[in-house]
């Protein structure tokens, strides 16, 4: 009994040290991202002498200039833009594709499928220039609805496959049936009984192409030339050759371009880690 | 029955290929059209300086790209940075999660933590490294080798450093995103057959080879793989840490793509290069999965 005791205490004292020295660890991880706040507010004399400590006082001024600097308030909208209207368009397309692919054992859908599945494979980047000629023939060069076709189309493959998965392994088919039977069309059995049940791969599909759409640099980079149409990467990439000395000017601008996507993980942290390690081990 | 049952599918189809065609549409014109197109390019002559009378040219532009020097550099590097890149991450990565996968009261919040780089722009990390990385009074890491008496190192600017340099930053970044993956996997393992592994006198290093490893294998295959092919697609972190330089020392695949096929007009070379690109992603991809079937079936 009395060693029982001692060897479970043992194994308590075991566990916390080992939690001590993970958080040892964390901590080293997470000092370039706490640098990188910190020095947000300081003058580059206290930067200099005290790279790591808390600012003596806060000066906020940094960040008034680097909102103005890097037109904050545009940049961001326009950032906004893209990322809602092109995740509404994967949401939306890749799940009525993924409902047909899924519903119909055709040989045209299987085939269509294989196409979507190419995609996953072969890296875009493959076709910039011929996709750079096409937007200019278009007429779509520096337009953000340029962009927002580009991510969809970006985006739908990898959507599509976790949605036709997740209808084919929980979308019962006797309710859809029953739905037809009542006499509903193909479009309102997939707009009333299946799309409300996918919210949870929505959910997933989501986030992945937040991400995705706000950190996607390249895009941006060769579809968006003028200045009012730039995202917040663009403003800093802009910004940064200008700024390079004048660095506790840049450091603000390099915090603002990840404050979105930072309170978006801070309020959603959970979901987010479980969206985008979701579909990593069933494929 | 059959027949009513196959009139009403027939019917019913048109409706079903209706909510296809958003979704083919958009990705055929602006994905499949492109990747097609660039095929045919490869085997042109267009270019900025010849934007009109395009002729095909056979396998010229494939055999110029073997002849150019920076563009076999571009492939050596991107080889170096996706192999190292991807040993590196996945061999922290596991040790992380198995020490993660223990009762910690605090588990969650240390996942959070360890996760957080993966959620920003390699973009943003990578100006924020080259401040971190810098010979200037503000470069912190070299404010820090000097402290401990060990001169200034231009991680940067040295030709030799500067692959493994960028390589570092996006272990940094990507390390814990991988390790929360192996700790899903790291879940779903039966606590039994450690307990029956322990009653055996199996030591934790043996447990671990013997049990951990061979069950961690979907998790395996998935993080080399995808760490992997993006590290094959390497471009913004090597833009904005080193734009390819020294030299062309930290010069990859994309980077020149974009460089040189778009920036100066070479675009039916650039076109074959891509199609390169595409050729080795998917031999290495293959080879990988081959291995990595090869050791599951050990």
């Amino acid at each position: 009994m009395e060693r029982l005791r001692e060897s479970s205490l043992k194994r308590r004292f075991g566990l916390r040290l080992g939690e001590a020295a993970m958080w040892i660890a964390a901590a080293v991880f997470i000092i370039p991202v706490y640098y990188l706040f910190v020095t947000t507010f300081k003058t580059p004399e206290q930067a200099l002498l005290h790279p790591l400590g808390l600012p003596q006082s806060w000066l906020w001024t940094n960040y008034a200039n680097a909102l103005q600097t890097m037109q904050f308030g545009r940049a961001l909208s326009n950032n906004l833009i893209i990322s809602a209207g092109a995740v509404t368009g994967i949401v939306l397309f890749a799940s009525m594709a993924a409902y047909t692919l899924a519903r119909r054992r055709r040989v045209y859908s299987r085939v269509i499928f294989g196409i979507f599945l190419a995609g996953m494979m072969v890296p875009y980047q493959m076709g910039i220039l011929s996709l750079f000629k096409l937007i200019s023939e278009m007429g779509l060069m520096n337009t953000l609805t340029g962009v927002i076709l580009i991510e969809i189309a970006y985006g739908l493959p990898f959507s599509i496959f976790l949605l036709k998965g997740f209808i084919e392994s929980t979308v019962p088919l006797e309710l859809e049936e029953a739905a037809k039977i009542d006499g509903c069309s193909v479009f309102r059995t997939f707009a009333s009984i299946t799309l409300p049940l996918l919210t949870p791969v929505v959910a997933t599909v989501t986030i992945l192409n937040v991400l995705a759409t706000w950190n996607d640099f390249i895009t941006p980079l060769l579809f968006l030339q003028s200045r009012d149409k730039g995202v917040l990467l663009l403003e800093v990439f802009r910004n940064i050759g200008q700024f390079s000395v004048d660095w506790t000017s840049l450091f603000p601008m390099l915090f603002l371009s990840i404050a979105p996507l930072l309170l978006f993980y801070l309020i959603l942290q959970k979901y987010i880690i479980a969206g985008m390690t979701a579909g990593s081990l069933k494929g | 029955m059959g027949l009513t049952k196959w009139k009403m599918n027939g019917r019913l189809e048109p409706t079903y290929a209706l909510l296809l065609l958003p979704a083919l549409a958009i990705y055929g014109l602006f994905f499949i059209y492109p990747a097609l197109s660039t095929f045919v390019y490869s085997f042109t002559n267009w270019s900025d300086i010849n934007p009109r009378d395009v002729e095909f040219v056979g396998w010229k532009n494939y055999k110029a790209i073997f002849r150019e020097e920076i563009y076999m550099t571009g492939i050596r590097n991107t080889l170096v940075y996706a192999l190292i890149s991807t040993l590196l991450i996945n061999a922290l990565a596991i040790p992380l999660a198995v020490a993660l996968n223990r009762g910690f009261k605090t588990r969650a919040l240390l996942r959070s933590v360890f996760f957080l780089p993966a959620v920003f722009s390699p973009l943003i990390i990578g100006f924020l490294w080259s401040y971190l990385y810098s010979t200037s009074d503000f470069g912190l890491i070299n404010q820090g080798l000097a402290a401990i008496g060990i001169g200034k190192i231009n991680f940067l600017g040295d030709a030799d450093l500067a692959l493994y340099a960028v390589i570092f930053t996006q272990v940094w970044q990507w390390a814990g995103y991988n390790m929360v993956i192996y700790l899903a996997n790291l879940q779903s393992i039966n606590p039994e057959y450690y307990e029956a592994a322990q009653l055996d006198g199996a030591g934790p290093l043996q447990s671990f080879r013997s049990i951990t490893l061979p069950l961690l294998a979907p998790a395996i295959t998935f993080c080399t793989v995808t760490v992997m092919i993006s590290g094959l697609k390497v471009f913004d972190i090597i833009y904005s840490l080193t734009s390819g330089g020294p030299g062309h020392a930290t010069e990859t695949i994309v980077s020149l793509m974009v460089k040189k096929g778009l920036g100066e007009g070479f675009y039916a070379f650039g076109s074959a290069f891509g199609i390169l690109f595409v050729g080795i992603v998917g031999l290495i991809t293959y080879l990988q999965l081959r291995l990595v079937r090869l050791w599951g079936e050990r």
